[in-house]
């Protein structure tokens, strides 16, 4: 079962993401900011992060790139309520970026393509 | 971007206490003013210098003498110290070096970002760079080096087609392509960049990712840029002789010394004589330069540069620079040496090809780079028989 895990300060979008992932067969595991994302990163050792931005402790964004320098070769969704991390150069390690919406089959097309080794199409900033 | 972090091993004692950016060069100037010289001769003033191993003596360097850039016009010169923002370690390389720094772009957000070596001595309008990259309509240029096709067993060698498009490398090659317009030349990376900055970004995220990457410009980046983005070399070419301009990384004591008497020919050499393009420094109050009695007897200075404060009295010196508020007494015989600031040379002392440190006072009577025997009992010697006398270092 492909470990996924998400990174989100808010309880109940995490709580959502765990049921429906868990549905399509992930094993999903939780983390409430950066900081800990990290933590997790080496207990869970998840083939894919879901990672919001605004997090309290550590943002979204430090996370992403010291996942990177950490070189944990692993693919990481950015998903935010927001469109405009989209062009922040910050934001350009992510393998994909997907705005928050209540329908989630988007984050789940994109999930299921990075998890098969597919690259989804990021469009231009 | 300029790099600014790099520990220079291989110019140590001269880096024992400082970054080799900072090591003093032509007796008024730092290594770092020349590049940092041609970015504000070629109007450009956002300059970000990214520095980590003992970087005190050059942030002071720039607080004090690199602060007439107007703020309110725009311009800067930054010092960014290595921050783990996005990493616990230092610098893995030049990529990581900017990889670390995507926060300082994305905060300028510029077009296009040119990444410079904090420490290489040349004269270059970096303005000739940026337009060939722009008519090319390029994703990265290079700065590129003729070299006499002889030496190519020593670096790597760019490979271009006629339009200058890069379309590979060859890493010391013994039979090396040559330049498209001239088969006694060879085309050699300076290490300066000019990339349009979304593309870098992509880039050197793409490396960050990658475990068996040593995080390069040189050795790793831009070997996988050649097949997938527009990649061209830039042939510094000097404006007024069309020869191959004057360019040395003086990465080692040799090259470091070489330089030196390079700016004392007048021929094929590099000279700070140019009013249309200065070089900047921080000029601390000194006195002009005090000859006592030289061109009595045999006694003469020749060839040579000399800095404001110092006081000479009589005494032979022959293609030699000098430092500021250096003092030479009488009798002494100094030829083929590089004396830095505050540094007393006592009567009757003599120096061949003798680099000496700041605030050395050397005693009367002494004789050093006259019996390779000797001098190794004392100090570090390079070839060619250069004796270096580290910063502040006492005789009892």
């Amino acid at each position: 079962m492909p470990k996924i895990l998400i990174a989100d300060d808010d309880e109940n979008i995490s709580l959502l993401y765990k049921e429906e992932l868990e549905e399509e067969g992930y094993e999903v595991e939780i983390a409430k900011n950066g900081r800990e994302c990290l933590e997790k990163i080496k207990s869970f050792d998840p083939e894919l992060i879901v990672m919001d931005i605004r997090m309290p402790e550590m943002d979204g964004i430090e996370a992403l790139g010291r996942v990177i320098a950490g070189q944990k070769n692993v693919p990481i969704v950015l998903n935010t309520a927001y469109s405009s991390y989209k062009d922040d150069f910050r934001s350009w390690g992510a393998d994909a970026y997907v705005v928050k919406s209540s329908d989630m089959s988007e984050l789940k097309a994109v999930i299921s393509q990075l998890i098969s080794g597919k690259k989804p199409k990021r469009g231009k900033p | 971007m300029i790099l600014a972090g790099g520990k220079g091993e291989r110019l140590y004692p001269l880096t024992r206490d400082r970054a080799k950016p900072s090591v003093p060069f032509g007796g008024n100037y730092r290594i770092i003013d020349f590049t940092l010289s041609n970015c504000a001769n070629s109007q450009l003033r956002h300059i970000v210098i990214l520095t980590q191993y003992k970087s005190f003596s050059l942030d002071r360097h720039i607080r004090l003498g690199w602060n007439f850039f107007s703020h309110q016009m725009g311009e800067f010169v930054h010092i960014v110290p290595a921050q783990q923002r996005v990493s616990d370690e230092w610098y893995k390389g030049t990529a990581d070096a900017i990889y670390q720094n995507i926060y300082t772009l994305e905060q300028e957000r510029p077009e296009l970002t040119l990444i410079l070596s904090g420490d290489h001595v040349y004269r270059m309008d970096y303005r000739h760079l940026i337009d060939f990259h722009l008519k090319k309509g390029a994703d990265l240029t290079i700065g590129a080096i003729p070299m006499p096709k002889e030496t190519s067993t020593q670096f790597g060698v760019i490979v271009v087609d006629a339009s200058y498009r890069i379309v590979g490398f060859q890493e010391k090659p013994r039979e090396p392509e040559t330049m498209p317009d001239n088969p006694d030349l060879v085309l050699a990376s300076m290490g300066i960049y000019v990339f349009n900055t979304q593309t870098l970004v992509r880039r050197i995220v793409d490396d960050a990712k990658r475990p068996d990457s040593d995080h390069d410009f040189g050795k790793n980046v831009i070997p996988s840029m050649i097949e997938r983005d527009t990649v061209f070399a830039y042939p510094f070419i000097d404006e007024e002789t069309r020869e191959a301009g004057y360019w040395r990384d003086v990465g080692t004591i040799e090259a470091y010394w070489q330089a030196h008497m390079d700016l004392l020919t007048t021929r094929r050499g590099f000279s700070f004589f140019s009013p249309q393009w200065p070089f900047y420094t921080y000029e601390p109050p000194s006195p002009p330069m005090k000859v006592i009695a030289v061109g009595s007897g045999d006694e003469y200075i020749s060839d040579s540069m000399i800095s404001g404060g110092t006081i000479i009295a009589g005494s032979r010196i022959k293609k030699s620079v000098i430092g500021r508020n250096v003092s030479v007494e009488d009798g002494c015989d100094i030829s083929g040496c590089i004396i830095m600031d505050d540094v007393t040379i006592g009567r009757d002392a003599t120096l061949n090809r003798v680099i000496v440190d700041k605030d050395v006072i050397i005693p009367a009577g002494m004789k050093i780079g006259v019996s390779p025997d000797e001098d190794r009992k004392n100090f570090d010697v390079f070839p060619p028989g250069i004796v270096v006398v580290p910063k502040k270092m006492r005789f009892s």
